[in-house]
């Protein structure tokens, strides 16, 4: 208990590091859903409206089989089946029992998973975790304004904290509430992570996840985990345009800001050539990986506005089927 | 090499050693580097580990690096002993160049082509003595021509002095040797190791070439009486420039020496007839081999003579064109112009032209306020340059506006009570009273003239010596007005003059013979008398017959203008139309030219107001500098000048000076190659 409180007065001599900086302004939240983002959010739903007009309502259809009304397909009779389903015109021509099926109308579960992890709280002028944070309650809106039903997780090397399934735009307010007051930091430990959210959730959905996803254990177990519990991934990568490409120069000892881990180098122009290239190779990978799966995927950096990105996905129509 | 530095050599290695141990400490402590956050080091560690496959190259890199650092430290170091390429002379020198840029440096021999001038090939020769020097000798850069001029201050910045070598310009003069040397000698006083190089063509007069004192002049002789000794001693000694302790060198230029050149042209009117005027003109050959040329004299555009000469070596030829009528212009020239073949030019072509101007001739209007005098009348009569007129003295106090316009008043034994208006000049004979210009002091019987102001225009070859008068007057001279006695009786003064303003007086003591008068004499029978009246005439007239209007080029001439009262500045305007000022004292313009042709001498009131104008000639006419042969030896003071060795003053290199620049262009390499990450 020494060793902290000799750290901790010594900072206060010597006046406070850099991640120190970092942290304090990636944890101030409280601007970040003013009276202006409520109103691109509005926006973000009307425009989400027209571009799905027609082809979707408020309701999701599941794939599920069940007492809809609208015809989905015949199956053959089987004992124990409701008889008022059997298609007797068919068995009249055909001379078969078969079945009537009907889509089943449900609600839809989606499920905002955002990385609050220390390396979200790198990026300027905009931290990276405000930027998901505020991707995450666009989302959860148009979501909410759907009549689905979302929840949000963050995640670190756990899962920090969940604002339960609901329903109905009004609830916004209490998605804002959260997101500025959950706890953020810690090392990004994917796989464990989305352990635990399968275990916690059992109504399966959309899992939209957003993250840098630099985690030192990779992607690909986390991901894997919800594609084998049956929850429908949904990609989010961001980054930094500087972590991309920094600008660097002279002799720096280089510092993980999750794992401490040191490293000492020199920059010249070729060493951060190499390092873009690795950068962007990496990124491809998680891409790549996406794309074999048939996972919808998306990758921006905190240049570009949140509400362009969330157009961006609705136009792909990924998010909302 | 040597080394000259300052630092002992065990402090050196002291020095060295400390150094370099600094720059390899430096090498191996490790530098605290600035800490960055990243999100992902797993990035820049696998980036790091495709780099540390050439770990081998870098840490050569690095090797490389300290290895150059030390060797810019050991140039720097090495520099700091100061090194030193062949031969030592720890003490700097001083060194006066002395650039001869007179006339016959203009010749067009330096090079074998005959492009170059001796000037060029001089200027060629300073510059690579300048480029020569060592680090610590300082030279001065001095033009010799008829003055002597300091162009630099002592300094070893090359450049600066080859600029002002090639602003040099050669002037239409010749060398004062004597000169350039006294002044070489007082820069070089008290400076070490003097050193003076003379880049000449050697024209200098002999006389000049032996007032050169290579050591401290003895005392002089104690023998106060005598003299002549004293004298001699003074001549020899006071008159040389004292030479001892200074090395003088001399680096020769120049190739050819065959010239014809006019060495005297000058014009004059006949006393007597002054429309006509006579030409003298003098030339000769000073090369070896005969010569050929056309000598060709004009009169503005007006040809007057032209004739073919040929003349032998060493020969020289005067001729005199004599009775010439004078025109409009008064601007006479002379040149010798080349013919077709052998020895018909010769490369110095600034003493083939010679000026000269004709002294202007003016008709003076002559009023004579007399009763009949026949001798008087006479004299005026024969003199063609006056315009005579004559009124009785009544006439002329009834109306002295008569006199209105005239240049000259004579009153014949008459005082007017009102003189006429300047600017006509007034002669006066026997004037008496209260009126009189010149106050009379009393009256002397049978007075003879006993002395003459022989350096008065008015008395010029006059005798009066044996001149008969009954009386004269005696004049109380005041030479606070100006007043100047030209004939003495004993003590008493006979003939008089003054200047007053604009205008001349002169008063003769006694009268004319003439009807009716008691006193008289003999003065109107002796060839004097018409003399005196034309001298008297002319100098009213600022016409002297003694008035040099062509002068020599580098000569300083005390030139008169007449009628100049207040100026103390005159403008001169040369044959290049260049304007330049000279001072004007009691009269008197001085007048140096620097260049063959005519000048413009124009005197004004501190207004601006013109008050005099004269036209001057001037020629080179210098037998000296028209003699261009080089001389290849020089003796100087009975010492021969010895040649500098192979241009070389100081034999020493100093190396510091490039191995400072080699140190900083090191640096600027290891600078950029570590900024661009090459070294690192």
């Amino acid at each position: 208990m020494v060793g902290p409180a000799i750290s901790g007065a010594f900072k206060a001599v010597v006046g406070k590091t850099a991640p120190d900086k970092r942290k304090n302004r990636a944890e101030d939240r409280s601007e970040l859903f003013d009276e202006r983002f409520l109103k691109t959010l509005e926006h973000l739903h009307m425009v989400s409206r027209k571009v799905f007009a027609g082809a979707l309502r408020a309701e999701r259809r599941t794939r599920k089989v069940g007492s809809g009304i609208e015809f989905a397909d015949h199956r053959t009779y089987s004992r124990g089946d409701d008889f008022r389903y059997i298609d007797w015109n068919l068995y009249g021509r055909l001379d078969k029992l078969l079945l009537r099926l009907f889509e089943e109308e449900e609600d839809l579960h989606i499920y905002i998973l955002v990385d609050v992890s220390d390396s979200m709280s790198i990026g300027s002028p905009l931290p990276k975790l405000h930027y998901a944070m505020q991707v995450g309650a666009a989302l959860t809106y148009v979501g909410l304004a759907n009549l689905d039903r979302v929840a949000i997780i963050p995640f670190a090397d756990r899962i920090m904290d969940r604002l339960p399934p609901a329903r109905g735009k009004n609830r916004i307010f209490r998605v804002f509430d959260f997101l500025r007051k959950c706890d953020i930091g810690g090392q990004t430990q994917l796989a464990e992570c989305m352990k635990t959210f399968v275990t916690q959730n059992k109504r399966r959905g959309l899992a939209v996840v957003i993250s840098d996803f630099y985690d030192p254990d990779g992607f690909e177990q986390g991901i894997n985990t919800l594609r084998y519990n049956k929850f429908e991934p949904f990609v989010l990568q961001v980054y930094d345009k500087r972590e991309a490409e920094p600008n660097l120069h002279g002799d720096l000892a280089l510092v993980d800001c999750e794992t401490g881990d040191t490293k000492e180098v020199t920059i010249s122009r070729s060493l951060l050539e190499a390092y873009t290239r690795e950068h962007e190779k990496y990124c491809q990978e998680l891409e790549a990986y996406c794309t074999k799966y048939a996972l919808p995927f998306f990758r921006t950096h905190t240049s570009i506005p949140f509400d362009e990105l969330v157009l961006k996905i609705f136009r792909s129509g990924g998010f909302l089927r | 090499m040597s080394f000259l530095g300052p630092i002992a050599l065990t402090t050196w290695l002291w020095i060295a050693g400390g150094a370099a141990a600094l720059a390899v400490s430096a090498y191996i402590i490790k530098m605290r580097r600035r800490r960055f956050e990243v999100p992902f080091s797993r990035l820049w560690k696998r980036v790091l580990e495709q780099k540390d496959a050439n770990a081998l190259w870098k840490q050569l890199k690095r090797l490389i690096s300290l290895l150059f650092i030390l060797l810019i430290l050991g140039i720097i170091l090495f520099a700091a002993l100061d090194p030193t390429l062949g031969a030592v002379s720890r003490d700097a020198r001083s060194v006066v160049v002395l650039v001869d840029a007179s006339a016959s440096m203009t010749a067009k021999d330096g090079d074998e082509a005959g492009a170059k001038t001796r000037l060029a090939i001089a200027k060629e020769k300073t510059k690579q003595l300048i480029d020569s020097m060592g680090g610590g000798d300082l030279a001065l850069i001095m033009k010799v021509d008829g003055q002597a001029t300091p162009m630099s201050r002592f300094s070893n910045d090359a450049p600066m002095l080859n600029k002002i070598v090639d602003g040099i310009t050669a002037s239409d003069t010749p060398a004062d040797l004597t000169r350039a040397l006294g002044a070489a000698a007082d820069a070089l006083r008290d400076r070490p190791n003097p050193l003076i190089v003379l880049i000449s063509d050697g024209a200098f007069p002999e006389q000049q070439l032996g007032l050169a004192a290579w050591t401290k002049a003895a005392a002089p002789p104690p023998q106060a009486g005598k003299a002549t000794s004293a004298a001699a001693w003074n001549a020899k000694n006071l008159a040389a420039v004292d030479l001892s302790g200074i090395d003088v060198r001399y680096i020769p230029v120049g190739r050819r020496s065959d010239n014809v050149g006019i060495i005297a042209f000058n014009v004059r009117r006949y006393i007597a007839n002054k429309a006509a005027y006579e030409v003298y003109v003098e030339l000769q050959n000073f090369g070896t081999e005969p010569a050929r040329r056309k000598l060709k004299i004009s009169n503005g555009s007006n040809p007057v003579d032209t004739q073919l000469l040929e003349l032998a070596p060493g020969q020289r030829v005067h001729k005199i064109y004599a009775k010439l009528p004078a025109s409009d212009d008064n601007k006479l020239r002379a040149a010798l112009q080349p013919v077709e073949g052998p020895n018909g030019s010769d490369p110095f072509p600034l003493d083939d032209e010679a000026y000269a101007l004709l002294p202007a001739r003016t008709k003076q209007k002559v009023l004579m306020v007399t009763e009949d005098n026949l001798f008087l009348e006479g004299a005026l009569l024969v003199y063609d340059n006056v315009e005579p007129l004559k009124v009785t003295p009544a006439e002329y106090d009834r109306n002295p506006s008569v006199a209105d316009g005239m240049d000259v008043v004579v009153f014949d034994e008459h005082t007017p009570a009102v003189l006429p208006p300047p600017p006509a000049s007034l002669l006066f004979f026997h004037p008496q009273g209260e009126t009189s210009p010149f106050k009379i002091a009393g009256e002397t019987q049978n007075p003879r003239v006993t002395e003459i102001d022989e350096g008065h225009p008015v008395m010029r070859w006059v005798s009066m010596s044996d001149v008969y008068m009954d009386k004269s007057s005696r004049f109380a001279v005041d030479a606070k007005k100006g007043e100047s006695v030209l004939a003495y009786g004993v003590r008493d003064a006979l003939i008089v003059a003054k200047r007053d303003g604009k205008r001349k007086m002169l008063a003769f003591g006694f009268s004319l013979p003439s009807t009716g008068r008691d006193g008289a004499t003999d003065l109107p029978m002796r060839v004097a008398f018409p003399m005196l009246l034309v001298n008297t005439l002319d100098w009213f007239a600022g016409d002297t017959t003694d008035l040099l209007t062509t002068y020599t080029t580098g000569e300083r001439q005390r030139v008169p203008l007449d009628g100049v009262v207040g100026a103390t500045e005159a403008e001169v305007k040369g044959p290049d139309g260049a304007l330049t000022k000279t001072p004007v004292i009691d009269g008197l313009a001085t007048f140096y030219a620097p260049k063959v042709g005519y000048y413009d001498l124009t005197a004004k009131t501190p207004e601006g107001k013109p008050l005099a104008q004269i036209e001057l000639a001037a020629n080179l006419a210098s037998t000296t500098e028209s003699d261009i042969a080089p001389s290849t030896e020089l003796t100087l003071g009975g010492k021969k000048l010895e040649a500098p060795e192979a241009f070389k003053i100081t034999r020493s290199q100093k190396l510091w000076i490039y191995l400072v620049l080699l140190a900083m262009g090191l640096i600027l390499v290891e600078w950029i190659t570590y900024h661009r990450r090459i070294t690192v």
